[in-house]
Parts: C-alpha cells; structure tokens; sequence
C-alpha cells in the first residue's frame, strides 16, 4: 500500500509532463500547407490552402453522416456536422496547426500536411 | 445471482445512464475528441469497491450498451467501450493496491486509461497516428475529471460504508 502523499506526488508528476506536452504537441506547426482529408484513413481529397483564392464548401458523405467542409485562403474547417457530440465543427479553424481536425464518429480527419498523399490524381483545386 | 444482487446491479446501471444521458447534455467545453467529465463513472468505480469486479463489469457494459441506444451515438460506441474496458481493466488493478482512503487514485489512473484506450482505438480506426497529439491534454482532462468523479465515489462508498458491511456480510454468507 503506498502513502496517500506518495500517489498525490506520482500524480502531480504525470499531470505537469501532461500539461507540458500539451502545450508543446498543440503549439507544433505543420510542416506544409496541403489539407488532406481522411476517411477511414484514406486520403478524399486533398486542398493546398496556400493557394485558395475564394472559399468554398466541400461536403463529406460517409457511412456516419455529413461533414461539410468550409476552405478557405489559408485556413480551413469543418462549418457543420450532423454527428451527436460537434467536436469537429467546435475544433474552428486550423491553418498551420499540426493538430487535425477530428470527427470520431464521422471517422473524418482533416491534416495539415506537406504534401498530397491521395493515391488518385489531384482534384482542380489542389492543382 | 440472487435477487438482491440482481435489483442492485440493475438500480447501479439504471443511476449510471441517467448520469451519462444527463452528462450528454452538456455541451464539450473544449473541442478535443475525448474530453468529457466522465460522471457516469462514479458508479463504476462505487460498484467496484462495494459490489466486486463480476457486477461491475456487467454494470459497465450494459450501462454503455444502452448509453450508446438511447443516445443515437452507435458510431461511438466502439471508442466508449475500448476505454471502458481498459479503464475496467486497470481499476481492477487498481482495486488491490489503494486503500478505502484513495478511491479517488483508482478513479485518476482509471480515467487516463479510458482516455488511452479511446485515442488507441481511434488512431487505429482512422489510421491517423497524429491524433496522439491529443493524448496529453486527454490525460490533464482524464486526471482533472477522474479526481472529481473518484471523489464523488469515495464519498458514496465512506457514507454508504454501513451499508456496504451488510453487503460483504452477505457476500461472505453466500461464499
């Protein structure tokens, strides 16, 4: 059995490694400026934010509902969701953040990321 | 399964879904998948110091079964259950090694559990290892919310110690 004080000091300890991580994995910047847009960990579509001249919306169907995704120059995010908890939606925009936007019961991700990684060929705007 | 067992699982999970459908309720305060206060696990960590590991177990799975039903949130039931489980799973450890005195340590180390077994499972679904970049602030909310739920429990479980007595009495009769 250990000490009251000692499980307040093991956890103080993980809470303050915690908390510093936190800041350190939210601050990080994204090394690129292309938004890849995952489902079901396959790359949809893919949008280089850099060279967004006017916004527009993209809508996501999936197995789990819509997303519908608003771009535009040099930022994008996620405007409206039917999911139950709008986590996505509440996320707001990111534009260099190494954080994605996540819609878990949607199964949707949006990164910020260097490159393109679909598979396919490049839709027109990421051209 | 005596009756009496039975009625007390049943009202457990019966005051767990109420909890967590009242806990929906709530809008997230901050738009990080994962992070909620958890409350429903009061009971959880309550049934696992009075009622033992069998009837907690089933508490947890029925009450997330139905959580899921009567909130339309099918899609995340695979996440809810993943931390659950895990969050089960290392309060059963747990359970051994703290006294009646630090249920509130066995709620901390169970809600980071839940937190790792949800963000594990859903990195593995979307195959988007960056959604690790969650995991510290999922773990500064798991410790803040499992100190306010494991102290709630541990204040059921001291003023209820009377009753839970009477129940290891009867368990141990049973036995």
């Amino acid at each position: 059995m250990l000490k009251t004080r000692t499980w307040v000091i093991i956890l103080a300890a993980v809470l303050i490694c915690a908390v510093g991580l936190s800041f350190w994995t939210l601050g990080r910047k994204a090394d690129g400026t292309v938004a890849n847009v995952y489902q079901d960990g396959v790359c949809i579509r893919s949008v280089d934010l850099s060279r967004v001249t006017e916004s527009e919306r993209i809508v996501i169907e999936g197995a789990g509902g819509t997303n519908t995704i608003l771009v535009e120059p040099g930022r994008i995010c996620i405007e409206a969701a039917d999911c139950p908890d709008q986590v996505c939606v509440n996320t707001g925009w990111i534009s260099d953040s190494a954080a994605p936007i996540v819609c878990l019961p949607h199964r949707l991700v949006i990164r910020i990321e260097g490159g393109a990684e679909s598979d396919g060929a490049p839709d027109a705007l990421s051209q | 399964m005596s009756v009496r067992r039975l009625t007390r699982a049943a009202v457990l999970t019966a005051v767990a879904l109420v909890i967590f459908i009242i806990e929906l309720q709530i809008p997230t305060l901050v738009p990080v998948p994962g992070v909620k206060l958890g409350l429903a696990n009061i009971v959880t960590v309550f049934s696992m110091f009075l009622l033992g590991p069998a009837d907690t177990a089933a508490i947890l799975v029925c009450r997330i079964l139905l959580g899921s039903m009567f909130s339309g949130q099918m899609m995340s039931l695979l996440y809810s259950m993943s931390g659950g489980l895990l969050c089960y799973l290392v309060m059963l450890l747990m359970r051994n090694i703290v006294t009646y005195r630090q249920i509130w340590v066995c709620s901390v180390v169970g809600a980071i559990a839940h937190n790792i077994g949800q963000i594990a499972v859903a990195i593995l679904v979307t195959n988007t290892p960056a959604l690790l970049a969650y995991l510290p602030v999922l773990m500064v909310s798991g410790i803040i919310a499992g100190l306010f739920t494991g102290f709630c429990a541990q204040f059921a479980v001291t003023k209820l110690k009377g009753l839970s007595d009477e129940m290891e009495r009867q368990n141990g009769r049973k036995k």
